[in-house]
């Protein structure tokens, strides 16, 4: 591609064009030079020239705010007026809403009249005016640009477009579970030598052996497992976005969400909510409209954070593609990311269409051209997600697996050991200290209030342990895993500390009640778990976030309650339903 | 009491110390209109006007 620096300049008024690469780091202090030597020449680009029926309207609207209100207003801001649909111009004027919205409404059926959306004509405007000022300056020298509508028609087309986003998505999630697969294993029987290792020279204390074994190496190492995963999941990312794909699947993603009556800007905060809700509940500050803003913020937790991604990867590690093949572990992966947005969908219809009542605003969206991803920035993201990781696993989740590891050991009543073997003396020695280890964590803080709540979660299909699990993570999803690994880690007595928790899950069976003997994890408990998982508000940080950014406690405790209410519905409703279709063996 | 014991103590009394630190710590930034969600998202927001 070939730029006319100079003749582009010259359209420009004299501000001067530099050529600068953001991809390849070239020409930033030129930039930096232009900048200021602009600013020291003080030269402004030529102002712009509107259609004559959009420069009528702006030119009445600054005559009927002098007229009613005695204050002149520059064109600027009587952009705002006709542009914004909520402008906080006439608050300041003082303008009284009775004149002032048929003034407004007037103008902008003038704008209509021209042919134009009144709310999409600036950017359209804009953008023609850029269009004429780059004619004759861009020569395409390769033909990319013919290359990418080319690919454009087949990616953004209306059927197919989305099809393909499906499959992209399958195949990418097929790739990290089987690319993972090894690693992950390497990572467990390092942990598994670590265990072996410690553990005996932990012999004198036993106290300290179980909360080294059972919780650090238990629980952390449970968490741990899934670095691997993360690793290759974020490597795909960053090809799909590095390329170019991630801006085609923002726009097809698009078209679903202003059909629910979001605004357009709604779009940049719910992609963020994919990777993390915090950052994507900030970015909703970039929405103008109060009422889309609080519609959006309502419903970005909806969207699958990446900590939802270590309980997906465990149940489907330990459930699905053992039982169904590694084919079903992908597609339930990706159908856990879309029950968020499946139930995002329905709410902000009914948030911005019933009680919101938000008007709809375009979105304007560039599009990039296809390119080589970088290495540097592909590892680069990698390394950022593998550090947090990490760091997580080394700093929250290790203070918590130390408390759950605690709660789910003391008290520890010597009699429990007499009682056991007074229950059948007849055992040996090795199911008599299974027995015993098991009966200590029901009688513990943790199992006490795990069986006390437990009947909450019944209809959903989990038992006091999962309970615990589910509690436990409310401040933190991923929580679960590590809370699970302890749990099973110091229940399951000496023999399950060599097994991994995948396999002292599926072996958990129910002790009593009309389930008694089947499985714990049956396909329906894995589904509902997931379920829950995907649709519960549990994430501390995101509640007070919520509370910050709409102004008050009012949302975000009704956020939390509604989508705590909702995933438990919906997780009872897939346990019942997938239980009476495929009745655990 | 034994040592076995002190030290267990020891350890998940630190953990929940250094839990209700950070996040008497992580509502502080919150009120100053930053992200502290422990994301790693590096969000640096200033305070709405």
């Amino acid at each position: 591609m070939r730029i006319d620096t100079a003749r582009l300049s010259a359209r420009l008024g004299g501000i001067p064009v530099v050529l600068a690469s953001a991809w390849k780091g070239e020409g930033v202090a030129d930039v930096r030079r232009a900048i200021a030597r602009a600013a020291e020449e003080r030269r402004l680009l030529p102002p712009v020239v509107w259609p004559d029926n959009i420069a009528e309207a702006l030119s009445t609207l600054q005559h009927d705010v002098a007229a009613d209100t005695g204050q002149v207003i520059s064109s600027a801001e009587a952009q705002r007026l006709l542009f914004d649909t909520n402008a906080t111009l006439p608050e300041r004027l003082g303008w009284d809403k009775e004149r002032r919205d048929p003034a407004i409404r007037a103008a902008r059926e003038q704008v209509r009249r021209s042919g134009y959306n009144p709310l999409a004509a600036e950017p359209l405007v804009h953008y023609e005016r850029l269009r004429k000022a780059l004619e004759g300056v861009v020569t395409e020298g390769t033909g990319k640009a013919g290359r990418t509508a080319a690919v454009d028609r087949l990616l953004l087309h209306r059927v197919l477009g989305p099809i393909l986003f499906l499959g992209i998505m399958l195949g990418m999630f097929a790739s990290v579970f089987w690319l993972a697969k090894f690693p992950m294993a390497w990572i467990q029987a390092g942990v598994d030598a670590l265990k072996g290792v410690v553990g005996p020279s932990l012999d004198a204390t036993p106290m300290l052996q179980s909360l080294v074994t059972d919780g650090l190496l238990g629980g952390v190492g449970a968490f741990l497992v899934f670095l691997p995963q993360i690793l290759i999941l974020f490597l795909f990312v960053g090809l799909l976005e590095d390329s170019g794909y991630m801006a085609r699947a923002a726009f097809i993603m698009d078209r679903l969400f202003s059909w629910c009556g979001l605004n357009g800007k709604s779009f940049v905060p719910m992609l963020s909510g994919f990777a993390c809700a915090i950052p994507g509940l900030l970015s909703t500050r970039t929405i103008e409209d109060p009422k889309a803003r609080l519609a959006t913020a309502f419903v970005v937790p909806f969207m699958s954070c990446s900590a939802r991604f270590p309980v997906y990867a465990l149940m489907c590690a330990a459930f699905i593609g053992p039982l169904y093949g590694p084919g079903w572990e992908s597609a339930v992966m990706v159908g856990m990311h879309c029950v968020g947005l499946l139930f995002a969908v329905p709410t902000a219809f009914v948030l911005t269409r019933l009680v919101l009542k938000v008007k709809p605003q375009p979105f304007v969206l560039e599009l990039p051209r296809y390119q080589l991803p970088k290495p540097r920035d592909v590892l680069w993201r990698m390394w950022q997600n593998a550090a947090e990781f990490i760091s997580k696993a080394g700093t929250v989740i290790f203070a918590i697996t130390l408390i759950v590891w605690a709660l789910s050991y003391f008290p520890r009543d010597p009699g429990v050991a007499d009682r056991v073997r007074a229950a059948d003396p007849a055992a040996s020695a090795e199911v008599l200290a299974a027995r015993t280890q098991a009966a200590y964590v029901e009688q513990s803080w943790m199992g006490r209030f795990g069986k006390a709540v437990q009947p909450a979660f019944d209809p959903c299909g989990f038992d006091w342990k999962i309970t615990v699990g589910v509690l436990a993570s409310f401040p933190a999803r991923e929580v679960i895993v590590s809370t699970l690994g302890v749990t099973y880690s110091v229940g399951e007595g000496a023999e399950a500390d060599s097994g991994h928790l995948q396999q002292a899950m599926r072996d958990a069976k129910w002790s009593a009640g009309p389930r008694a003997g089947t499985p714990i994890f049956s396909l329906g408990a894995v589904l509902a778990l997931m379920v829950f998982f995907a649709l519960c508000s549990q994430c501390g940080p995101t509640v007070a976030t919520l509370a910050q950014e709409t102004g008050g406690w009012r949302w975000a405790v009704g956020s939390f309650l509604y989508m705590t209410a909702l995933a438990w519905i919906v997780a009872a409703l897939v346990y019942q339903l997938v239980s009476r279709l495929a009745p655990p063996a | 009491m034994s040592l076995d014991f002190v030290l267990v103590c020891a350890f998940v009394g630190a953990a929940t110390g250094w839990l209700v630190r950070r996040w008497i710590a992580a509502a502080r930034r919150r009120k100053d209109g930053g992200c502290a969600g422990g994301c790693g998202c590096a969000t640096k927001v200033g305070k709405k006007g």
